[in-house]
Protein backbone atom coordinates (compact mmCIF):
# COMPACT_ATOMS: atom_id res chain seq x y z
CA UNK A 1 0.00 0.00 0.00
CA UNK A 2 2.77 2.36 0.96
CA UNK A 3 4.74 1.44 -2.14
CA UNK A 4 1.71 2.13 -4.31
CA UNK A 5 1.25 5.52 -2.69
CA UNK A 6 4.89 6.43 -3.22
CA UNK A 7 4.69 5.26 -6.82
CA UNK A 8 1.63 7.40 -7.37
CA UNK A 9 3.40 10.39 -5.90
CA UNK A 10 6.37 9.77 -8.17
CA UNK A 11 4.16 9.57 -11.22
CA UNK A 12 2.44 12.75 -10.21
CA UNK A 13 5.80 14.41 -9.71
CA UNK A 14 7.00 13.47 -13.15
CA UNK A 15 3.73 14.59 -14.67
CA UNK A 16 2.11 17.95 -14.47
CA UNK A 17 3.67 19.37 -11.28
CA UNK A 18 7.04 20.99 -11.32
CA UNK A 19 9.66 19.58 -9.06
CA UNK A 20 10.01 22.85 -7.16
CA UNK A 21 6.38 22.60 -6.12
CA UNK A 22 6.71 19.11 -4.76
CA UNK A 23 6.89 18.69 -1.02
CA UNK A 24 9.68 16.82 0.73
CA UNK A 25 7.80 13.56 1.01
CA UNK A 26 7.04 13.56 -2.70
CA UNK A 27 10.68 14.21 -3.45
CA UNK A 28 11.68 11.30 -1.23
CA UNK A 29 9.24 9.06 -3.08
CA UNK A 30 10.77 10.14 -6.37
CA UNK A 31 14.29 9.54 -5.04
CA UNK A 32 13.22 6.08 -4.03
CA UNK A 33 12.28 5.47 -7.66
CA UNK A 34 15.70 6.65 -8.81
CA UNK A 35 14.86 10.24 -9.72
CA UNK A 36 18.15 12.11 -9.34
CA UNK A 37 16.56 15.46 -10.16
CA UNK A 38 14.41 15.07 -7.07
CA UNK A 39 17.51 14.40 -5.00
CA UNK A 40 19.19 17.52 -6.39
CA UNK A 41 16.13 19.55 -5.44
CA UNK A 42 16.20 18.13 -1.92
CA UNK A 43 19.90 18.98 -1.63
CA UNK A 44 19.21 22.50 -2.88
CA UNK A 45 16.58 23.01 -0.20
CA UNK A 46 18.55 21.75 2.76
CA UNK A 47 22.26 22.12 2.02
CA UNK A 48 22.57 25.58 3.56
CA UNK A 49 20.51 24.96 6.73
CA UNK A 50 22.25 21.66 7.39
CA UNK A 51 25.71 23.09 6.75
CA UNK A 52 24.97 26.04 9.02
CA UNK A 53 23.59 23.80 11.75
CA UNK A 54 26.59 21.47 11.74
CA UNK A 55 28.93 24.43 11.59
CA UNK A 56 27.31 25.91 14.69
CA UNK A 57 27.67 22.59 16.44
CA UNK A 58 31.33 22.08 15.56
CA UNK A 59 32.65 25.57 14.81
CA UNK A 60 34.64 23.95 11.97
CA UNK A 61 33.49 24.86 8.49
CA UNK A 62 35.38 22.24 6.49
CA UNK A 63 34.22 19.42 8.72
CA UNK A 64 30.71 20.86 8.71
CA UNK A 65 30.63 20.65 4.90
CA UNK A 66 31.86 17.06 4.99
CA UNK A 67 29.28 16.02 7.54
CA UNK A 68 26.58 17.86 5.66
CA UNK A 69 27.43 15.85 2.57
CA UNK A 70 27.48 12.69 4.64
CA UNK A 71 23.98 13.58 5.82
CA UNK A 72 22.70 13.75 2.24
CA UNK A 73 24.46 10.51 1.34
CA UNK A 74 22.64 8.80 4.18
CA UNK A 75 19.34 10.28 3.07
CA UNK A 76 19.96 8.97 -0.44
CA UNK A 77 21.13 5.51 0.53
CA UNK A 78 18.35 4.99 3.06
CA UNK A 79 15.54 6.55 1.02
CA UNK A 80 13.90 3.16 0.64
CA UNK A 81 13.64 2.84 4.42
CA UNK A 82 12.30 6.33 5.02
CA UNK A 83 8.94 6.43 6.77
CA UNK A 84 6.91 9.60 6.55
CA UNK A 85 5.85 9.63 10.18
CA UNK A 86 7.48 12.98 10.84
CA UNK A 87 8.42 15.91 8.70
CA UNK A 88 11.42 15.43 6.48
CA UNK A 89 13.20 18.37 8.11
CA UNK A 90 13.03 16.56 11.43
CA UNK A 91 14.43 13.45 9.78
CA UNK A 92 17.36 15.18 8.11
CA UNK A 93 18.18 17.26 11.18
CA UNK A 94 18.23 14.08 13.22
CA UNK A 95 20.78 12.55 10.88
CA UNK A 96 22.89 15.71 10.96
CA UNK A 97 22.62 15.93 14.75
CA UNK A 98 23.75 12.35 15.19
CA UNK A 99 26.71 12.90 12.89
CA UNK A 100 27.69 16.09 14.69
CA UNK A 101 27.41 14.47 18.11
CA UNK A 102 29.50 11.52 16.91
CA UNK A 103 32.11 13.97 15.70
CA UNK A 104 32.11 15.77 19.05
CA UNK A 105 32.53 12.48 20.88
CA UNK A 106 35.36 11.48 18.57
CA UNK A 107 37.09 14.77 19.24
CA UNK A 108 36.60 14.32 22.95
CA UNK A 109 38.18 10.87 22.81
CA UNK A 110 41.14 12.29 20.94
CA UNK A 111 41.32 15.04 23.54
CA UNK A 112 41.54 17.74 20.95
CA UNK A 113 42.51 20.93 22.66
CA UNK A 114 41.12 24.16 21.40
CA UNK A 115 43.57 26.98 21.07
CA UNK A 116 41.02 29.12 22.81
CA UNK A 117 40.82 27.02 25.94
CA UNK A 118 44.10 25.30 26.72
CA UNK A 119 43.76 26.00 30.43
CA UNK A 120 41.38 24.80 33.09
CA UNK A 121 40.37 26.33 36.37
CA UNK A 122 40.33 24.65 39.77
CA UNK A 123 37.03 22.95 38.94
CA UNK A 124 38.45 21.38 35.81
CA UNK A 125 36.41 23.54 33.47
CA UNK A 126 38.00 25.01 30.38
CA UNK A 127 39.03 28.58 30.84
CA UNK A 128 39.06 30.71 27.79
CA UNK A 129 42.39 32.30 27.04
CA UNK A 130 41.42 35.79 26.06
CA UNK A 131 44.43 38.06 25.91
CA UNK A 132 43.62 41.73 25.69
CA UNK A 133 43.49 43.15 22.22
CA UNK A 134 45.41 46.41 22.36
CA UNK A 135 44.38 47.46 18.88
CA UNK A 136 41.81 50.15 18.52
CA UNK A 137 38.50 49.02 17.08
CA UNK A 138 38.14 50.72 13.77
CA UNK A 139 34.64 50.01 12.60
CA UNK A 140 31.45 48.15 13.21
CA UNK A 141 32.63 45.19 11.16
CA UNK A 142 35.28 44.41 13.71
CA UNK A 143 32.77 44.59 16.52
CA UNK A 144 30.37 42.35 14.69
CA UNK A 145 33.19 39.93 13.95
CA UNK A 146 34.21 39.84 17.57
CA UNK A 147 30.61 39.29 18.64
CA UNK A 148 30.24 36.45 16.17
CA UNK A 149 33.38 34.76 17.46
CA UNK A 150 32.24 35.20 21.04
CA UNK A 151 28.88 33.59 20.26
CA UNK A 152 30.57 30.71 18.44
CA UNK A 153 32.95 30.13 21.33
CA UNK A 154 30.14 30.29 23.85
CA UNK A 155 28.09 27.74 21.93
CA UNK A 156 30.97 25.34 21.48
CA UNK A 157 31.76 25.58 25.18
CA UNK A 158 28.31 24.24 26.06
CA UNK A 159 27.88 20.59 27.00
CA UNK A 160 26.93 18.65 23.91
CA UNK A 161 23.44 17.73 25.12
CA UNK A 162 22.60 21.40 25.55
CA UNK A 163 24.34 22.47 22.38
CA UNK A 164 22.17 20.58 19.92
CA UNK A 165 18.98 21.79 21.56
CA UNK A 166 19.93 25.46 21.71
CA UNK A 167 21.27 25.54 18.14
CA UNK A 168 18.16 23.88 16.79
CA UNK A 169 15.97 26.31 18.69
CA UNK A 170 17.68 29.69 18.60
CA UNK A 171 19.81 29.38 15.46
CA UNK A 172 17.73 27.14 13.22
CA UNK A 173 14.39 28.21 14.64
CA UNK A 174 12.82 24.78 15.06
CA UNK A 175 9.82 24.42 17.34
CA UNK A 176 9.98 22.52 20.60
CA UNK A 177 8.10 19.53 19.24
CA UNK A 178 10.33 19.38 16.19
CA UNK A 179 13.41 19.47 18.41
CA UNK A 180 11.91 16.75 20.59
CA UNK A 181 11.39 14.57 17.53
CA UNK A 182 14.83 15.35 16.16
CA UNK A 183 16.64 14.56 19.39
CA UNK A 184 14.19 11.80 20.30
CA UNK A 185 13.54 13.35 23.68
CA UNK A 186 10.41 14.43 25.50
CA UNK A 187 9.30 18.00 25.03
CA UNK A 188 9.80 18.68 28.71
CA UNK A 189 13.41 17.54 28.52
CA UNK A 190 13.97 19.76 25.51
CA UNK A 191 12.53 22.78 27.34
CA UNK A 192 14.71 22.08 30.33
CA UNK A 193 17.86 21.76 28.24
CA UNK A 194 17.16 24.92 26.32
CA UNK A 195 16.51 26.83 29.54
CA UNK A 196 19.79 25.64 31.05
CA UNK A 197 21.68 26.36 27.87
CA UNK A 198 20.34 29.89 27.81
CA UNK A 199 21.30 30.43 31.43
CA UNK A 200 24.85 29.27 30.66
CA UNK A 201 25.05 31.43 27.55
CA UNK A 202 23.73 34.45 29.43
CA UNK A 203 26.72 34.28 31.76
CA UNK A 204 29.21 33.87 28.92
CA UNK A 205 27.72 36.53 26.69
CA UNK A 206 26.60 39.07 29.25
CA UNK A 207 28.91 41.66 27.72
CA UNK A 208 27.14 41.42 24.39
CA UNK A 209 23.52 41.30 25.51
CA UNK B 1 -2.56 35.45 38.71
CA UNK B 2 0.33 33.69 37.10
CA UNK B 3 3.43 33.21 39.17
CA UNK B 4 6.77 34.56 38.04
CA UNK B 5 8.02 31.04 37.41
CA UNK B 6 5.27 30.14 35.00
CA UNK B 7 5.59 33.52 33.29
CA UNK B 8 9.31 32.96 32.76
CA UNK B 9 8.58 29.55 31.30
CA UNK B 10 6.18 31.18 28.87
CA UNK B 11 8.81 33.81 28.01
CA UNK B 12 11.31 31.03 27.34
CA UNK B 13 8.90 29.07 25.17
CA UNK B 14 7.73 32.00 23.08
CA UNK B 15 8.48 31.60 19.40
CA UNK B 16 9.28 35.26 19.07
CA UNK B 17 10.87 36.86 22.14
CA UNK B 18 9.61 40.27 21.05
CA UNK B 19 6.00 39.13 20.67
CA UNK B 20 4.85 37.77 24.01
CA UNK B 21 1.30 36.65 24.79
CA UNK B 22 -0.96 39.26 26.33
CA UNK B 23 -1.01 37.86 29.88
CA UNK B 24 2.75 37.59 29.84
CA UNK B 25 3.16 41.17 28.67
CA UNK B 26 0.77 42.29 31.37
CA UNK B 27 2.78 40.53 34.06
CA UNK B 28 6.08 41.75 32.69
CA UNK B 29 4.88 45.33 32.79
CA UNK B 30 4.10 44.96 36.46
CA UNK B 31 7.03 42.78 37.63
CA UNK B 32 10.50 44.27 37.45
CA UNK B 33 12.34 40.94 37.82
CA UNK B 34 10.35 39.32 35.05
CA UNK B 35 10.86 42.38 32.90
CA UNK B 36 14.62 42.07 33.35
CA UNK B 37 14.42 38.35 32.59
CA UNK B 38 12.41 39.01 29.46
CA UNK B 39 14.86 41.65 28.26
CA UNK B 40 17.84 39.36 28.83
CA UNK B 41 16.19 36.45 27.06
CA UNK B 42 15.21 38.58 24.09
CA UNK B 43 18.74 39.99 23.84
CA UNK B 44 20.28 36.55 24.03
CA UNK B 45 17.98 35.05 21.44
CA UNK B 46 18.51 37.96 19.11
CA UNK B 47 22.25 37.62 19.57
CA UNK B 48 22.22 33.91 18.79
CA UNK B 49 19.90 34.32 15.84
CA UNK B 50 21.62 37.34 14.36
CA UNK B 51 24.88 35.58 13.61
CA UNK B 52 25.99 35.24 10.03
CA UNK B 53 24.67 32.01 8.58
CA UNK B 54 27.26 30.04 6.71
CA UNK B 55 26.30 28.54 3.39
CA UNK B 56 27.43 25.48 1.54
CA UNK B 57 30.37 26.01 -0.81
CA UNK B 58 29.82 26.47 -4.54
CA UNK B 59 31.12 22.99 -5.34
CA UNK B 60 28.95 21.31 -2.73
CA UNK B 61 26.79 19.48 -5.28
CA UNK B 62 29.78 18.31 -7.31
CA UNK B 63 31.57 17.04 -4.22
CA UNK B 64 28.41 15.30 -3.07
CA UNK B 65 27.94 13.67 -6.46
CA UNK B 66 31.53 12.41 -6.38
CA UNK B 67 31.09 11.00 -2.91
CA UNK B 68 27.82 9.35 -3.86
CA UNK B 69 29.46 7.74 -6.88
CA UNK B 70 32.28 6.54 -4.68
CA UNK B 71 29.81 5.13 -2.18
CA UNK B 72 27.83 3.26 -4.81
CA UNK B 73 31.01 1.83 -6.37
CA UNK B 74 32.19 0.68 -3.01
CA UNK B 75 29.01 -1.29 -2.38
CA UNK B 76 30.32 -4.72 -3.26
CA UNK B 77 33.54 -4.00 -1.39
CA UNK B 78 31.77 -3.13 1.83
CA UNK B 79 33.31 -6.17 3.46
CA UNK B 80 36.57 -4.24 3.39
CA UNK B 81 35.23 -1.85 5.97
CA UNK B 82 37.25 -1.61 9.21
CA UNK B 83 34.51 -3.34 11.17
CA UNK B 84 34.76 -6.28 8.81
CA UNK B 85 38.49 -6.38 9.31
CA UNK B 86 37.95 -6.53 13.04
CA UNK B 87 35.46 -9.37 12.74
CA UNK B 88 37.79 -11.26 10.40
CA UNK B 89 40.71 -10.77 12.78
CA UNK B 90 38.68 -11.91 15.76
CA UNK B 91 37.52 -15.01 13.91
CA UNK B 92 41.08 -15.83 12.85
CA UNK B 93 42.33 -15.40 16.40
CA UNK B 94 39.58 -17.66 17.65
CA UNK B 95 40.43 -20.37 15.17
CA UNK B 96 44.13 -20.09 15.99
CA UNK B 97 43.37 -20.40 19.70
CA UNK B 98 41.28 -23.52 19.05
CA UNK B 99 44.08 -25.05 16.99
CA UNK B 100 46.58 -24.34 19.74
CA UNK B 101 44.35 -25.85 22.38
CA UNK B 102 43.80 -28.93 20.22
CA UNK B 103 47.50 -29.31 19.61
CA UNK B 104 48.42 -29.00 23.24
CA UNK B 105 45.75 -31.37 24.38
CA UNK B 106 46.91 -33.95 21.83
CA UNK B 107 50.55 -33.38 22.65
CA UNK B 108 50.35 -33.81 26.37
CA UNK B 109 47.58 -36.32 26.73
CA UNK B 110 47.86 -40.04 26.51
CA UNK B 111 45.41 -42.87 26.60
CA UNK B 112 48.01 -45.57 27.20
CA UNK B 113 47.89 -47.98 30.08
CA UNK B 114 50.25 -47.49 32.96
CA UNK B 115 52.04 -50.70 32.04
CA UNK B 116 53.14 -49.10 28.84
CA UNK B 117 54.68 -46.17 30.53
CA UNK B 118 58.27 -45.86 29.65
CA UNK B 119 61.25 -45.02 31.64
CA UNK B 120 62.56 -41.68 30.82
CA UNK B 121 66.29 -41.61 30.60
CA UNK B 122 68.36 -38.62 30.13
CA UNK B 123 71.51 -38.62 28.11
CA UNK B 124 73.79 -36.08 29.44
CA UNK B 125 76.42 -34.82 27.18
CA UNK B 126 79.92 -34.13 28.07
CA UNK B 127 80.53 -30.69 29.41
CA UNK B 128 81.60 -28.55 26.47
CA UNK B 129 83.41 -25.31 26.49
CA UNK B 130 80.97 -22.63 27.58
CA UNK B 131 79.93 -20.05 25.09
CA UNK B 132 79.13 -16.82 26.78
CA UNK B 133 76.48 -15.81 24.28
CA UNK B 134 74.33 -18.86 24.77
CA UNK B 135 71.46 -18.70 27.23
CA UNK B 136 70.78 -22.11 28.67
CA UNK B 137 67.22 -21.44 29.69
CA UNK B 138 64.95 -24.38 29.89
CA UNK B 139 61.72 -22.86 28.71
CA UNK B 140 59.97 -25.73 27.14
CA UNK B 141 60.38 -29.16 25.78
CA UNK B 142 59.26 -30.63 22.54
CA UNK B 143 58.36 -34.24 22.46
CA UNK B 144 58.24 -36.15 19.23
CA UNK B 145 56.06 -39.18 19.56
CA UNK B 146 57.08 -42.45 18.08
CA UNK B 147 54.06 -44.35 16.89
CA UNK B 148 55.76 -47.68 16.51
CA UNK B 149 56.37 -48.12 20.19
CA UNK B 150 53.89 -45.88 21.90
CA UNK B 151 55.02 -44.82 25.31
CA UNK B 152 53.58 -42.53 27.88
CA UNK B 153 55.35 -39.28 27.72
CA UNK B 154 55.19 -36.71 30.41
CA UNK B 155 56.28 -33.15 29.99
CA UNK B 156 59.58 -32.34 31.52
CA UNK B 157 59.27 -29.27 33.60
CA UNK B 158 62.12 -29.18 36.01
CA UNK B 159 64.96 -30.55 33.97
CA UNK B 160 68.40 -29.49 35.04
CA UNK B 161 70.10 -26.77 33.19
CA UNK B 162 72.53 -28.01 30.63
CA UNK B 163 75.50 -26.25 29.24
CA UNK B 164 75.02 -24.26 26.14
CA UNK B 165 76.13 -25.38 22.74
CA UNK B 166 75.06 -28.99 23.12
CA UNK B 167 72.01 -30.94 22.25
CA UNK B 168 70.12 -32.21 25.23
CA UNK B 169 68.20 -35.22 24.15
CA UNK B 170 65.98 -37.22 26.37
CA UNK B 171 65.13 -40.50 24.81
CA UNK B 172 62.24 -42.52 25.96
CA UNK B 173 62.49 -46.26 26.18
CA UNK B 174 66.18 -46.78 25.71
CA UNK B 175 69.34 -44.80 25.75
CA UNK B 176 71.23 -44.25 22.58
CA UNK B 177 74.65 -42.73 22.19
CA UNK B 178 74.23 -39.03 22.15
CA UNK B 179 75.83 -38.59 18.75
CA UNK B 180 73.21 -40.77 17.00
CA UNK B 181 70.01 -39.66 18.55
CA UNK B 182 67.11 -39.98 16.12
CA UNK B 183 63.37 -39.92 16.07
CA UNK B 184 63.40 -43.71 16.18
CA UNK B 185 64.09 -43.37 19.84
CA UNK B 186 60.49 -43.38 20.98
CA UNK B 187 60.63 -39.73 21.78
CA UNK B 188 63.12 -36.99 21.71
CA UNK B 189 63.08 -34.00 23.92
CA UNK B 190 64.90 -31.03 22.59
CA UNK B 191 65.76 -28.23 24.85
CA UNK B 192 65.86 -24.81 23.37
CA UNK B 193 69.33 -23.41 23.24
CA UNK B 194 70.91 -26.79 23.92
CA UNK B 195 71.30 -28.14 20.44
CA UNK B 196 75.04 -28.52 20.10
CA UNK B 197 76.89 -30.82 17.80
CA UNK B 198 74.58 -33.83 17.88
CA UNK B 199 72.71 -35.38 14.97
CA UNK B 200 68.96 -35.61 15.03
CA UNK B 201 66.96 -37.34 12.33
CA UNK B 202 63.56 -35.83 12.31
CA UNK B 203 61.54 -33.40 10.31
CA UNK B 204 60.70 -29.98 11.48
CA UNK B 205 59.74 -29.88 15.10
CA UNK B 206 57.20 -27.32 16.06
CA UNK B 207 55.46 -26.22 19.18
CA UNK B 208 51.99 -25.05 18.60
CA UNK B 209 51.74 -23.09 15.41
CA UNK B 210 55.24 -21.63 15.50
CA UNK B 211 58.30 -23.47 14.28
CA UNK B 212 60.68 -23.83 17.14
CA UNK B 213 63.56 -25.85 15.85
CA UNK B 214 64.52 -26.66 12.31
CA UNK B 215 66.60 -29.71 11.66
CA UNK B 216 67.68 -30.98 8.30
CA UNK B 217 65.50 -34.01 7.79
CA UNK B 218 67.15 -37.32 7.19
CA UNK B 219 70.70 -36.09 7.11
CA UNK B 220 73.40 -36.99 9.55
CA UNK B 221 74.72 -33.61 10.27
CA UNK B 222 74.89 -31.38 13.28
CA UNK B 223 71.56 -29.87 14.03
CA UNK B 224 71.17 -26.16 13.72
CA UNK B 225 68.87 -24.09 15.72
CA UNK B 226 67.92 -21.59 13.08
CA UNK B 227 64.88 -20.24 14.72
CA UNK B 228 63.42 -20.48 18.12
CA UNK B 229 60.53 -18.48 19.32
CA UNK B 230 57.57 -18.69 21.61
Amino acid sequence: MTAVTHQAQAIELSGSRSIEAANDHELLAAIRDGDEIAFQELVRRYRNPITNFVYRMLDDYDRAVELSQETFIRVYTSASRYQANYSFSTYIYRIATNLAISELRRRKRRKMVSLFSPYTNDDGEAVEMDPPDLNVLQDEALIANERRHAVARAITSLPQKYRAAIVLRDVEGLSYDQIAETLQLSEGTVKSRINRARNLLKEKLSAYI
Amino acid sequence: MNSCKSIRELIDEADNPNLLPFEVSQHVDACRECERFSTERAGLRNLLGSGVRVTAPMNFDAMLAARLAETSNRGWLSWLAPASYFRLGAATAGVAALVLVAQYSGLFSSNLTPSQQATVATTKSKQPERRPSAQPVLDAAIVADNHRQPQRVTPIVNSPRINAGRLSAVTIGRVRPRETVSSDDLGVVLVRGQNGGSDVQMPTVSLGAQPLLYVSAGKQQPSRNVGASF
